[in-house]
């Protein structure tokens, strides 16, 4: 089963964060991802480029227009996720608790929707 | 499938040849590719069991022209009176070399009406002869998203109805200049990733160098594919040294220099010297010099910023924009002080094509940290890093920001 564990937060959240901090999670993000991949789990990791540099896309006038931002909280952003393909939800979480345990910042997990089964 | 290096070399080298040859014998481009890409694989299979062939050139060419006589069979009258046009022409055409033809189909497959995507791929794939699969790894797409880019851009060529030759005189200038460009970016996207998190992907400026390397001697007597083919050796050359084992960068000034690529320097500045003295001097050449000068300081205090100010200031001149001044201010900073190279960044506040890059707030950081602004330069590397969507120069900036803190 699929899952998409996905990550919250700006880059302010590294503002406050001092050089062994950084270089710590550096370290730690590197190790989750070599793990997954050796375990046979990682689907694909991705972090996105921070919300100020973001765009939405609304109807304005009957027509879709872009502005700038978010700028919602910065906390409801999503920064990355990983895709991970695993045994089921308790793998899933166990992956997202180790995540947490570092970062200290909440993770959602969410299923992937997939194809009907065969028969 | 597993072939040593020795043919795979061989087979990249001749993959455009024997392309170009099939093109200017028979047309069609999307057809011809694909039985070169057959053949390629065929000689892949069958060179790793028996060695590779006498002539290996012909032997390709035979078996591509064997498969595109299939397919054509394979159809019905249509494609059979195609068939008989196409060994007519093959029968009546004089014999250019087929350097021409490969120097033809580089300049087919950057042609200014397909777009940059779909040039990089067809370049990779018809004139390096790489796999779809292996560029859609080495861009990081879908082999399918891959495998469509390509296929649209040969429709593209068949449906505008390019020709096979070389460009006329008048336009060969700009015809080049977009070539260059496209070598240049798969360059750039092998060395400084715009995006995700892997900082090198070596095959691409390998890749490039190759291809850099080829046109060269295709054309020895252009400034600007010298200058380009030096530039990529001087800068490659740093590689090794560009990141710590974890992946993070590490700023020129404090590379380790014993782990700079001597050899690929030397050649560089060989290069570079027997065209200097040429006019017109080009950009490439002049970001070539500049490399240059960077890559010859035996540390890097003892780097000859005169020389590089002089080089960017003629750089300006040559070729205007926001980057080159962005660079120059470094320049000037090393040369003038760090108060200098601040004024002349504060010339690019109000130039719109900076607004979106990380870069003019990464060296305003650097320059407020060389005066001594420890607050603003904090700031400015926070934003820097906020702008960024390269995660190694995200970290690389947070860190700049964090030691200030």
């Amino acid at each position: 089963m699929k899952y998409m564990i996905m990550v919250f937060g700006d880059q302010s959240g590294l503002d406050g964060k001092s050089k062994e901090w950084i270089m710590e999670m550096m370290e730690f993000m590197n190790k989750v991802n070599e793990d997954l991949t050796t375990a046979g789990e990682l689907v694909d990791a991705q972090g996105l480029a921070d919300p100020s540099q973001a765009k939405t896309v609304r109807i304005k006038g009957g027509i879709p227009v872009a502005t700038d931002g978010p700028f919602a909280e910065s906390k409801e952003s999503l920064a990355g996720y990983w895709v991970v393909d695993v045994d089921g939800q308790a793998r899933a979480i166990e992956i997202a608790s180790r995540v947490v345990g570092f970062t200290r910042e909440p993770i959602e997990v969410r299923q992937i929707m997939d194809a009907p089964p065969e028969m | 499938m597993r072939t040593d290096t020795r043919t795979e070399d061989l087979l990249r080298e001749l993959a455009p040849r024997v392309l170009g040859t099939l093109i200017r014998r028979h047309g069609q481009f999307d057809a011809c590719e694909d039985a070169v890409q057959e053949a390629l694989l065929a000689a892949a299979l069958q060179w790793a069991e028996e060695g590779v062939p006498d002539g290996p050139r012909s032997w390709l060419l035979t078996v591509a022209s064997r498969r595109l006589v299939d397919e054509w069979r394979s159809e019905s009258a249509r494609r059979r009176r195609e068939e008989t046009a196409a060994e007519l022409e093959l029968s009546g055409q004089g014999q250019p070399s087929d350097q021409d033809d490969t120097l033809t189909l580089l300049f087919l497959c950057c042609h200014p009406s397909l777009s940059v995507p779909s040039q990089l791929a067809l370049t990779l794939r018809a004139v390096g002869g790489l796999t779809t699969a292996e560029i859609a790894k080495a861009f990081l797409v879908p082999e399918a998203t891959m495998a469509q880019r390509i296929s649209r851009a040969k429709q593209r060529i068949k449906s505008t109805g390019m020709r096979f030759d070389l460009p006329p005189e008048p336009e060969r200038g700009d015809r080049l200049r977009v070539v260059l460009h496209v070598l240049y970016l798969v360059f750039n996207e092998g060395y400084t990733t715009s995006s995700g998190p892997a900082l090198h992907r070596a095959d691409l400026t390998t890749e490039a160098i190759r291809l850099a390397r080829m046109l060269h001697q295709l054309m020895p007597g252009e400034g600007e594919v010298v200058g380009l083919l030096a530039l990529m050796l001087l800068t490659d050359a740093r590689r090794a040294a560009r990141t710590n084992a974890d992946g993070s960068l590490v700023p020129l000034a404090e590379q380790q220099r014993n782990l700079w690529n001597m050899a690929q320097i030397a050649e560089g500045v060989a290069l570079l010297t027997r065209t200097l003295g040429t006019p017109p001097i080009g950009p490439y050449q002049l970001q070539a010099a500049i490399a240059a000068v960077h890559d010859e300081a035996p540390n890097a205090q003892e780097t000859d910023w005169p020389q590089i100010l002089a080089l960017y200031e003629v750089l300006e001149r040559v070729s205007p924009g926001p980057v080159v001044t962005l660079n120059r201010a470094v320049a000037v900073a090393m040369v003038n002080g760090p108060r200098a190279g601040l004024a002349v960044l504060g010339t690019l506040d109000t130039d719109d094509r900076m607004a979106h890059t990380h870069r003019l707030e990464a060296v305003r950081g650097h320059l407020l940290e060389l005066v001594g602004d420890v607050v603003a330069a904090r700031k400015s590397y926070q934003r820097a890093a906020r702008m960024t969507a390269s995660i190694p120069e995200q970290r690389y900036l947070a860190l700049r920001a964090a030691r200030l803190g």
